[in-house]
């Protein structure tokens, strides 16, 4: 602190405004949710202190709770096993490409699609043939028509089509960040190793991976954390129908504080989700923090 | 060059700051849209103030003949006071049912909302966020224009608290022509009607359209099978009063019907991404043969590519059950005034006028069928379609009947139901389950 040349006292006088509105839209909203959870409330009436019969409920009693935490935790399997592929596309850009911008630009456009947009995009390519929908219209004419489903009013399927959606419209998010990544190595590292012999992938088995850890985290994190939240992807395209088959943790959370006025409810599910938000970003670092120790 | 360098980043960080505010700006103009306050109040002359008042409704569509009676009445009113102001919010049904419990909970009800019937607007009753509207009623005999009973459903304690735009029945509309072309004809019973579903399916024919995204359709056929296989309407009050429970035979050949309907092929494909209004203009377009719906949508058939085309039949019995002449009650939608709203005197003023002028601007409009007011007019000389006339001649039938689940059931066990029966669109369950996980959410919801 004293590199500044600045007492103690005016740091904190500078940054106390920013930190109190901080603290007061980000946390006391969390803390208030979170108080809500232990509350049997409607959301417009009055409301009923019954502690922790929420959490009882919702742990033991909720039949749609349980799927759909596995349902989230496998989309941020997904989206995390997504990272290394976009990892190996920046590879090739920067290999391969002279000016790779364009393509990447292009790559990264269903990012700044908004979700929405993107969500009716593949609803109606997702839509029965008879309907119009291309896949399955794609996929009866190449002869493929016992594969085409009804991708997302299938129980079976609906997830996976929503998944690959999710991972359709951030893989280039995922691709200019490891990109950037890959362009800070320095490049006399790659020289030296050609000297000695060791070219293309077998240079970035010992040169790309370890420098690029730092951002490889950064990716993971973004990606868990984002699908953990997963919320209007999943309301737009199937409204977590049916029947629950596509019902994410926010989506349960949802139905359950707006359409079965269960204020209270909702608000347990959403302390859940805080929580685990919170353990998996702490998970996270730790496994990262000893894979950068391991390599530098 | 570096001074160039200084003058571009200061125009950027300009650049930047400008459209921050101006982000800014444009946000809080949307957020003065929706709550009750007016935007002009502050100049506060004696007598006349400038004032807006917040129209929440559920026309969005502007081919449906009550948006352009909405609009008519509001501009004529408008003309009429000049320091009022009457600013609209359009949504379709279920995005305004979300609105109007986000702003409930903030306290930010508009002046005019929309509420539905009985179980559905119980709690924003107890929560006192409706304004009584006895005394507007009490004025210019507006009480006496509304159906016998009608009001009943929107009033609690002795107090009304909303005034319903509509009084349906549910109905089988039919494609006279597509059952010429498939070779079929009005089924009197539900055995004949899976026949008939059976046979235009061969043929190529979409047999029925439903748009189960929106659960409550489902739901609505649902309780009118119900309503047969009990032989009687009050199903759902015998279990509320604990003389019955969801395990009851009735109910579980409710099911059982209900599934064999989607079983034979009636529904189309993907039902449940179909919205209401996908579904309905499934119909709307002439390719579906029938399409069960409440009578409130004749209105934009009548607008649609297949008039003149339509008819209407009365919902079968079911293995020789139930009386035809009991209908699914949709007591319609009902315009509702905030209790906490800034100016509730002229809303309370607006809406009156608003209502008494309604069933003869709805009947000009050729939008009176199902309107829940007395409607004195010659239907047939106006102009109105033979359709339209079938329509109210069922009307004159009603012997009885049931609401639907979600106006009779608090939203716990409501949402339960809506969501097993969308369930069984997509999969084949045993009635019995679907019994059990019924009373099972009955009990958790009514404890």
């Amino acid at each position: 602190m004293n590199v500044l040349k600045v007492s103690r006292l005016t740091i904190a006088a500078f940054v106390l405004p920013c930190l109190i509105i901080y603290v007061g839209i980000v946390f006391v909203p969390i803390l208030v949710s979170m108080y809500s959870g232990l509350l049997d409330w409607n959301g417009i009436g009055e409301s009923r202190f019954i502690g922790f019969e929420n959490f009882k409920n919702l742990f033991f009693h909720d039949p749609v709770f349980w799927p759909s935490v596995r349902r989230t935790l496998m989309f941020a399997v997904f989206s995390m096993a997504e990272i290394p592929l976009a990892l190996l596309v920046a590879i090739l850009l920067k290999r391969y490409i002279r000016r790779p911008n364009f393509l990447v630009s292009s790559y990264f456009l269903p990012v700044i699609l908004s979700v929405v947009v993107v969500g009716q995009l593949w609803k109606t390519i997702y839509n029965p043939a008879s309907m119009g929908g291309m896949l399955n219209q794609v996929l009866n004419a190449v002869g493929l028509g016992s594969w085409a489903h009804e991708w997302l009013t299938d129980p079976s399927v609906a997830m996976y089509s929503l998944y690959f959606v999710a991972l359709w419209q951030y893989l280039g998010y995922h691709t200019l960040i490891q990109y950037t990544g890959i362009l800070n190595v320095p490049e006399e590292i790659y020289e030296a190793a050609r000297i000695d012999g060791a070219e293309g992938f077998t240079a970035d088995r010992y040169i790309t991976f370890p420098n690029v850890i730092p951002i490889f985290k950064i990716s993971i994190v973004l990606a868990f954390i984002g699908s953990l939240q997963a919320f209007d992807m999943v309301m737009v395209m199937t409204g977590g129908g049916p029947a629950h088959a596509t019902d994410v943790i926010s989506t349960h959370m949802y139905n359950m504080s707006f359409l079965s006025m269960k204020y209270g409810y909702g608000s347990s599910i959403a302390a859940f989700l805080v929580v685990l938000c919170l353990a998996a970003t702490f998970v996270i670092n730790l496994i990262f923090n000893k894979l950068e120790k391991r390599f530098s | 060059m570096a001074k160039m360098s200084k003058w571009l980043s200061l125009v950027m960080a300009g650049t930047l700051a400008l459209s921050l505010t101006a982000c800014g700006g444009s946000k809080t103009d949307e957020g003065s849209a929706s709550p009750s306050t007016g935007s002009g109040g502050k100049t506060d002359t004696a007598k006349e103030k400038n004032i807006t008042i917040t129209f929440q409704n559920i026309y969005p569509d502007p081919t449906d003949p009550k948006n352009k009676l909405m609009n008519k009445l509001v501009k004529q009113y408008e003309s009429e006071h000049p320091n009022i102001k009457i600013e609209l919010d359009s949504l379709n049904t279920d995005q305004q049912k979300l609105k109007l419990k986000t702003q409930a909970a903030s306290k930010e009800v508009p002046d005019i909302t929309i509420v539905n019937p009985a179980a559905q607007m119980q709690p924003f009753v107890e929560a006192k966020l409706l304004a009584p509207l006895d005394d507007m009623l009490d004025q210019n005999g507006l009480r006496g224009t509304f159906q016998d009973g009608l009001l009943d459903w929107y009033s609690f304690d002795g107090q009304t608290y909303a005034v319903p735009d509509g009084n349906n029945i549910g109905v089988v509309y039919y494609n006279k022509e597509l059952f010429e072309k498939g070779g079929v004809k009005v089924p009197t019973t539900f055995e004949e009607m899976i026949d008939v579903v059976k046979t235009l399916k061969s043929k190529g024919i979409q047999p029925m359209a439903i748009g189960e995204k929106d659960t409550w359709t489902g739901s609505f056929l649902f309780m009118n099978m119900l309503l047969r296989t009990n032989n009687g309407a009050g199903f759902l009050k015998d279990v509320i009063d604990k003389k019955k429970t969801f395990e009851d035979p009735a109910f579980k050949e409710a099911v059982d019907a209900f599934q064999n309907l989607i079983q034979a092929g009636a529904f189309q494909e993907g039902v449940t991404s179909f919205d209401y209004n996908a579904g309905e203009n499934l119909f709307k377009t002439g390719k579906a043969a029938m399409y069960f719906m409440g009578t409130w949508a004749t209105g934009g058939i009548e607008t649609s590519s297949v008039n003149g085309k339509v008819g209407v039949f009365k919902f079968p019995t079911i293995n020789g059950k139930g009386n035809p002449d009991e209908f699914m009650l949709a007591p319609g939608s009902a315009f509702a005034v905030s209790a906490d709203s800034k100016h509730l005197e002229e809303t309370k003023a607006f809406l009156g006028w608003f209502m008494l002028n309604f069933p003869k601007e709805a009947f000009e409009a050729k939008g009176a069928v199902g309107i829940g007011q007395k409607v004195d007019g010659d239907f047939k000389a106006a102009g109105y379609s033979d359709m339209a006339m079938e329509v109210l001649n069922l009307f004159k039938d009603v012997k009885g009947g049931d609401l639907a689940f979600d106006n009779t059931m608090n939203p716990g066990t409501a949402q339960a139901h809506l969501t097993s029966i969308q369930n069984l669109f997509v999969q084949k369950k045993d009635s019995a389950e679907v019994a059990k996980e019924h009373q099972a959410a009955f009990e958790a919801n009514n404890k």
